[in-house]
């Protein structure tokens, strides 16, 4: 009941004047969208001009702008991974028709206008969700129109025959001739897949006259004869792309050119790709079903890397440690990941540090692996007792850092340096009271033993190794892990440092 | 490529037929003058924090997390600043001020001191003061602080997970930070906040953005114990034995809600969505006493998607804050997230539009505005009366446009107190302005409104008011939250 009355004060406020739907789009989609339609900050938001998005049955659009879009989408060929926030909740029926009429018709779209009741429609066909729409999820119950093909009354001849270079088709039988209504060149319509050739005829429609751009890739070799006259040719055999890829400029007009494709394949992998892009486009259009290269999908790569003389630090959410993670990556190329949660070193790897490009694009979503390779996962635990606090780092003029963390009343510092293949970290306790124990491993394997240690089992199963010298342990099979401090503490699998206050040990994690 | 967006020829086909009209139709660069600080060259400064330090120099941080200190921003010849970073790659630093010899620092996962200890001007003690609240590693947990209050304590809004759950400790939820490192939680129902600061009063207010539980956005005072309005976060108040904040009814309204939750404290001014703006951020208080024109004592505001600065006056009725917002300063080049006002009238801003578009097209901006010395002719405060608005203005008003009711128009609405993100304006009412009285001295107009609605945003135009002087006002629109109606 006090719906229905909500929903009769929305429509009394709103349905007193028609609404002005460039002025709408202006006041709420504007911002991200442009006003000219091609996304903001020169298209790092998603074009709404010429977009396949607002295109075609206007359901698909109004279930955006009800309930909004989250996550990866790729617009006009570009990918974009951001929010949406959902417009239905605020905007009445009416607004909302406006504002998609207004775009559906706008910056050289043309797609029919949207009424009040075509939203009413939709918003009660989706009245029950609360959650923005992902990519897949629209797609699947509103796909994108098919853009229709350039190729007009397309014909397909399959030949077999054994050729390293172009033969001469004209002198030769097809085994097969088909008419392809979708317009679209596909070389899975040969009924083998190594010595065959086709050729396909059909009229480009050329949209608007301007200057045209085209890029051909074959495995293995082929020609197009456009108007009459050879416009691009791949020799001999080989691979798509590459240095392969021949392209031409040339200016079209308006209207039907004839088009002659012919194409061979001797054997291994067989494609054929041709693209194309006209006047007032950005994008490439493909008249195959092989993509000559797919779109570079995810964020851009920006490095992270640490100067001769100075460590890089990171601090961001790190892929296998937790959110508090500080990343350090060392000269000379050994890394690791410390966890203020945790207080501990959980991560060591070697090669290249980090890279920004995950949390320095977009909105930054998500956790970065680290960039280099062997990663060993150290521990995966608090590895100081509880009610312990992080209490930050100092660096030094190398950026070598030492980590504190309060302890009770007791200050623990964990400083640490790198040299070839290893990381070095000396810990230390201040202050009065009772020996800690500081988590080091947590699936250890024993190894040897320089000097003297004395084993002493405990009451409760655990074993305390007073140490003179050094004991080395293997940590999950990649690193070496010696220790040279006064004692140790083994419960079960796990294996801790035991430190009095006045005492420190020295722990060396070198990869084998 | 250069676009040369719709709306800016639409305004300047409207200020040549105000030209026409009026020779004095007022500009911003009459009033303000708005210069770009050049940054370090082929940095990347999506700023996040300004902060002001001795010396005339100034603290930045980017949202990758490094920190800039500039000299030369006070300087009339900003093409001799220069900048050294001062530390590199801090976790998405969102609040920044100078204390103790030190840099205190807002970043997501803590509260930090920095400071250069062997004074080689690079930063080397990252000292962790707290960090009692939990990230999930979620990207929108973002934690915003602010100056340190009278105790030296820093406010800090924790934005919930992807601004919809709280999937960590105290999330959706403002707490204190104290010198000596302890947290204190302060306040419940945060959703998405874009900013934090305090009036001059000493209060702490902070912005939250259009969406869950917010029909729209608005500024919102952070009275210790109170909630905020999205229950969302609400289940941590078990953390600290607090008990349990408000559970509202979705659907309702704040003033049906509030008035079954004393402890459910309204927005202070609601940004009416669109017509204000679309992201509210920083929120400083004019403490320059004259230094950045005639606005001394009142909040500004910084708008992200619409690259503006708002004014706010707020004042206190019946225990509440309550007050009016009016469009500013506005043509900055990138969304406004920090700014900080020095007491000497510089004020200085910083613009990212990463994840979040902006009117101002570049990708960042680091921007200084200070007052020409020429007062603009604007309504400088609104206040509610038991049975109307009192407007008193910069300069006398011409008595003869403002004796004429015909001169005001005035529409209220609510919004619905909702889950679903955002909301209409609904309950729509048309107040009617039945007398007006001009003061002698022409500086104060009281205007008689039959039709008030306690709860409603009521939007009030004056644009057939000039000056005494023949000027049309600056800007002609002011929106008023009328919370609690004043007692005769």
């Amino acid at each position: 009941m006090i719906r229905l009355w909500f929903g009769l004060m929305a429509t009394l406020a709103f349905t007193a004047s028609a609404q002005d739907g460039g002025q709408l789009y202006e006041t709420y989609c504007g911002a991200c969208h442009a006003a000219n339609g091609e996304g903001a900050t020169g298209g790092q938001f998603p074009p709404l001009a010429g977009s396949e998005w607002v295109d075609g049955p206007a359901e698909r659009a109004i279930q955006i702008v009800l309930h909004g879009l989250e996550g990866p989408v790729e617009v006009s060929g570009k990918p974009f991974n951001l929010l949406m926030p959902p417009q239905g909740a605020m905007l009445p029926d009416d607004q909302i028709a406006a504002i998609l009429t207004y775009v559906r018709s706008s910056w050289g779209n043309s797609a029919d206008k949207v009424t009040p009741a075509m939203v009413a429609k939709a918003r009660a066909a989706t009245a029950d969700r609360s959650k923005p729409w992902t990519a897949p999820e629209i797609l699947k119950l509103h796909p994108l129109p098919k853009p229709e093909s350039p190729l007009r009354n397309l014909t397909s001849r399959v030949y077999h025959g054994e050729w390293k270079k172009l033969p001469d088709f004209a002198k030769l039988t097809a085994e097969n001739v088909e008419e392809e209504h979708d317009g679209i060149l596909s070389v899975t319509h040969a009924d083998r897949k190594d010595h065959f050739g086709i050729v396909w005829e059909a009229d480009f429609m050329v949209p608007k006259t301007g200057e045209y751009i085209f890029r051909f890739a074959c495995d293995d070799g082929g020609r197009i004869i456009l108007d009459g006259e050879v416009m691009l040719e791949v020799h001999g055999l080989g691979p798509m792309g590459g240095g392969r890829t021949q392209a031409a400029k040339l200016t079209l007009e308006k209207g039907p050119h004839p088009i002659r494709i012919e194409y061979y394949e001797f054997t291994g992998q067989e494609g054929i790709s041709i693209s194309w892009k006209g006047p007032d486009s950005d994008d490439w259009n493909e008249l195959s079903d092989t993509k000559l290269k797919p779109g570079r999908k995810g964020p851009p790569s920006i490095p992270i890397t640490p100067t001769a003389k100075r460590a890089a630090i990171y601090r961001n959410f790190i892929q296998g440690t937790t959110s508090r993670s500080i990343g350090i990556g060392f000269p000379g190329g050994v890394n690791f990941a410390y966890s203020a949660d945790h207080m501990a070193p959980e991560l060591a790897w070697k090669g290249d540090f980090i890279d920004g490009g995950l949390h320095w694009t977009n909105r930054g979503v998500g956790a970065q692996s680290p960039a280099g390779k062997d990663v060993v996962k150290l521990t995966s635990e608090p590895a100081l007792p509880e009610g312990s606090r992080f209490r930050g780092y100092q660096l030094d003029a190398a950026g070598n850092p030492t980590f504190y963390n309060k302890i009770g009343e007791l200050k623990l510092s964990d400083a640490y340096h790198a040299s070839d293949n290893q990381i070095s970290r000396t810990l230390s306790v201040d202050g009065n009271g009772e020996p800690v124990s500081i988590l080091i491993s947590e699936s250890h394997a024993m190894g040897s033993i320089d000097g003297t240690a004395k084993v002493m089992p405990q009451p409760d199963g655990t074993t305390r190794t007073r140490l003179s010298g050094t004991m080395n342990f293997t940590v999950r099979d990649k690193l070496t892990l010696k220790v040279a401090g006064p004692s140790l503490l083994e419960k079960g699998p796990e294996l801790y440092l035991l430190l009095a206050p006045g005492e420190s040990a020295t722990l060396t994690y070198t990869w084998k | 490529m250069i676009t040369f967006p719709h709306r800016r020829s639409l305004s300047l086909l409207t200020s040549l037929l105000l030209a026409t009209a009026n020779a004095m139709a007022a500009v911003q660069s009459d009033y303000y003058i708005r210069e770009e600080i050049p940054l370090p060259e082929g940095e990347v400064m999506e700023l996040g924090s300004i902060a002001l330090m001795p010396d005339k120099k100034v603290a930045v941080t980017s949202r990758r997390g490094d920190l800039w200190i500039c000299e030369g921003a006070y300087a009339e010849d900003l093409s001799q600043v220069k900048w050294t970073k001062f530390a590199s790659h801090l976790h998405e630093p969102l609040g920044m001020f100078w204390k103790d010899e030190s840099l205190w620092l807002t970043q997501r996962p803590e509260v930090t001191r920095i400071k250069d200890t062997n004074e080689d001007g690079i930063a080397d003690l990252f000292e962790t003061i707290n960090s009692g609240w939990g990230i999930s590693g979620d990207y929108h947990e973002y934690a915003f602080g602010s100056t340190p209050d009278d105790d030296g304590n820093i406010w800090i809004v924790l934005c919930l997970t992807g601004s919809a759950n709280a999937k960590a400790d105290w999330r959706g939820w403002c707490v204190r930070v104290t010198p000596d490192g302890e947290m204190i939680p302060t306040c419940s129902g945060i959703r998405s906040p874009g900013g934090i600061g305090f009036n001059a009063q000493g209060d702490c207010f902070y912005t939250d953005n259009q969406g869950l539980w917010n029909g729209s956005s608005s500024l919102k005072w952070l009275k210790p114990g109170s909630f905020q309005g999205n229950p969302t976060g609400n289940s941590y108040h078990k953390l600290a034995d607090l008990p349990a904040p408000p559970d509202p009814k979705d659907g309702s309204r704040i003033i049906v809600e509030r008035k079954r939750f004393p402890d459910f404290i309204p927005p202070a001014v609601v940004f009416p969505h669109g017509l204000v703006g679309q992201s509210p951020t920083a929120v400083i208080t004019d403490q320059s006493d004259g230094a950045f024109g005639p606005f001394a004592g009142q909040v500004l505001v910084g708008e992200q998607t619409h690259s503006q600065v708002q004014r706010v006056f707020l004042e206190k009725v019946n225990g509440l804050y309550q007050g009016a917002v009016f469009h500013f300063l506005e043509d900055f080049e990138a969304g406004i997230v920090p700014m900080r006002l020095d007491d000497d009238g510089t004020l200085f801003i910083g613009g990212t539009n990463r994840g979040w578009a902006s009117r101002g097209s570049k990708p960042f901006t680091f921007e200084r505005v200070r007052w020409k010395g020429t007062t603009p002719f604007e309504i400088l405060t609104m206040s509610a009366k038991p049975d109307g608005f009192e407007l008193t203005f910069t300069e006398a008003v011409d008595p003869g446009t403002a004796n004429d009711p015909t001169a005001y128009a005035m529409s209220a609405w609510d919004y619905i107190y909702q889950s679903k993100y955002g909301s209409p304006q609904v309950d729509a009412s048309t107040p009617e302005i039945t007398d007006v009285k001009v003061s002698d001295d022409g500086r104060s107009v009281r205007l008689v409104v039959d039709g008030m609605v306690q709860g409603h945003v009521h939007q009030l135009d004056t644009e057939g008011l000039q000056s005494k002087a023949g000027t049309p006002l600056w800007h002609t629109k002011a929106w008023y939250t009328l919370n609690e109606i004043p007692s005769p």
